[in-house]
């Protein structure tokens, strides 16, 4: 059980017994009332996100939930592969409740697994990412605008903007929660 | 040549603030802004005849409100022990003393302290508050003054959902539009609670009316409000305490609120001027305070003031919030020189 004012970002949640992940959180006191955690938690089974509201001062049922390291392998579409780095199982994450993740999924790399009651949850995506540019448009030079960026996307799907000067085949390390570039990542 | 010689031909050196030594950097243009806003709201009041007051920041008893914590202080006298004393979460304790006394309609811009609470992007335990209280004023009127004080203070940098018009929807209507829940049916706790798992949300088993109120609100209601205009949600239930006066056959009282951008911004009551009904309250409060963190002295006697007291209305405002919005900032940070975590 968790206290209402005790629950954060990433917090797991158990409601109406499906986990949901805490993804913002908010206190409010409406009109000079008590205090409440407004929460959007994600459910973790099919991607909606809801809207709870728990006085602080509350518990509600969390959901106990265990962290495993995996290796992301590749997906058919319908679900995410991964296999489990120390018994070397491998299971299946269905895409359609974590499609958000795809764009940070590289084949062979290791990811942090959320698993409940024996099933994958959710998949923990580092804070921040080395991809490589696979596509890049050129531009003109001269059009040399201070701070002028250009999208381009990466092994992955993802779609970054970046300065100019980044070229297709380049390393750049990402900030993964604003999809904002870092820099430029030499070998 | 004295101008040769300055080694910061930009500006004087005494302007630049050494980044290691503040966490924020001042904005001038914030507090010019806020200081053309005090100077408006009192041109406003004064020339409507209002009476400004100044009252006391430090109280010997305070209104009770269970769900406001306070900060507790104390005086000391040189011989004769401790006075405990209290910063007041609001003036109206003191400006209802005022209007009683004279019988004038009054306003007042000061600070205000809350405990307790969380600090954040709304909120900051010391904020400063526009009180003002319409003798012989309805809550109705009360909306088209504000309204009109909105108009006078809106700035260049004004977006167009903190300009007026308001809109103005009632509690009923809004739970209509956005949960498909009827207010009127749900007047019991057991139909509240019921509402709130009708609709998959949490709700404790022996959740009060007004906890199982505010949870589908807040889920469902108050983030689905419209925000491309300021929007008054009018006439709040009877089953949320207050000191707002109740409308005659109605299960409603002659409260609202105003938001902006979904944030609060104002509460208006039209003060109930029935002395029993104040000690009602202030006894049903005082029960529920038994586990308030900071506990505080109470004017037994505070009921007195309402045996003569004119009808009247009146509007708090969080200032800070207005001047938050007003300039299109979304955090308090912004509008605030030394916001209370940059403290440390």
């Amino acid at each position: 059980m968790i206290r209402g004012g005790d629950i954060g970002i990433g917090t797991c949640l158990l409601i109406n017994g499906t986990p949901h992940m805490v993804v913002e959180r908010e206190f409010v006191n409406p009109g000079k009332g008590a205090a409440f955690a407004r929460v959007r938690a994600k459910n973790l089974k099919n991607g909606n996100v809801i809207t709870q509201t728990i006085k602080t001062g509350d518990v509600v049922e969390d959901a106990q939930v265990d962290l495993v390291d995996c290796q992301y392998q590749y997906t058919d579409g319908e679900f995410f592969h991964f296999m489990n780095n120390e018994t070397f199982d491998q299971f299946g994450v269905p895409v359609a409740a974590h499609e958000d993740r795809g764009p940070y999924l590289k084949e062979g790399e290791t990811y942090t697994l959320v698993m409940w009651e024996g099933e994958p949850i959710d998949i923990k995506i580092p804070y921040k990412m080395v991809f490589t540019v696979v596509e890049s448009e050129n531009y003109i030079k001269g059009d040399t605008v201070s701070g002028a960026t250009k999208p381009v996307k990466t092994e992955t799907g993802l779609v970054v903007r970046v300065p100019l000067f980044i070229k297709q085949g380049e390393k750049i390390l990402v900030n993964t929660e604003t999809n904002e570039y870092v820099e430029r990542v030499n070998d | 040549m004295l101008q040769a010689s300055c080694p910061n031909p930009v500006g004087p050196v005494i302007h630049q603030i050494p980044t290691d030594r503040y966490t924020s950097v001042m904005d001038l243009t914030v507090l010019q802004e806020r200081s053309r806003m005090v100077t408006i709201v009192r041109d406003f009041f004064l020339s409507r005849g209002y009476l400004e007051t100044d009252t006391p920041a430090l109280a010997p008893s305070l209104i009770p409100e269970s769900c406001l914590e306070v900060f507790a202080t104390e005086y000391v006298h040189p011989s004769h022990g401790r006075k405990p004393l209290y910063l007041v979460p609001s003036p109206e304790i003191w400006m209802k003393k005022v209007i009683a006394e004279t019988g004038r309609s009054v306003f007042q811009i000061c600070k205000s302290w809350r405990n307790a609470e969380s600090v954040s992007r709304i909120h900051n335990p010391e904020f400063t508050m526009l009180e003002y209280y319409g003798v012989g004023l309805t809550s109705e009127d009360n909306i088209r003054l504000t309204e009109e004080l909105f108009a006078a203070l809106a700035a260049d940098a004004t977006p167009r959902h903190a300009r007026p018009p308001f809109r103005v929807v009632t509690m009923r209507e809004a739970w209509w539009e956005h949960a498909h829940a009827d207010l009127d049916a749900l007047s019991e706790a057991e139909a509240m609670r019921e509402a709130c798992r009708e609709r998959g949300l949490l709700v404790p088993k022996d959740a009060s009316w007004e906890d199982a109120f505010n949870i589908l609100f807040l889920s469902l209601v108050e983030p689905n409000l419209p925000q491309d205009r300021p929007l008054v949600l009018d006439r709040y239930p009877a089953g949320i305490e207050c000191l707002a006066r109740d409308i005659p056959g109605t299960r409603y009282k002659e409260r609202w609120e105003l938001y902006v951008a979904g944030i609060e911004i104002a509460n208006c009551f039209t003060e109930m001027g029935d002395p029993d009904a104040v000690r009602q309250y202030f006894a049903s409060q005082a029960a529920k305070k038994e586990h308030a963190l900071v506990p505080h002295h109470i004017d037994a006697r505070y009921a007195e003031i309402f045996e003569h007291f004119p009808s009247c209305s009146g509007v708090a405002i969080g200032f800070d919030r207005l001047l938050m919005v007003m300039l299109g900032r979304t955090s308090l940070q912004d509008v605030m020189l030394f916001p209370f975590d940059s403290m440390r």
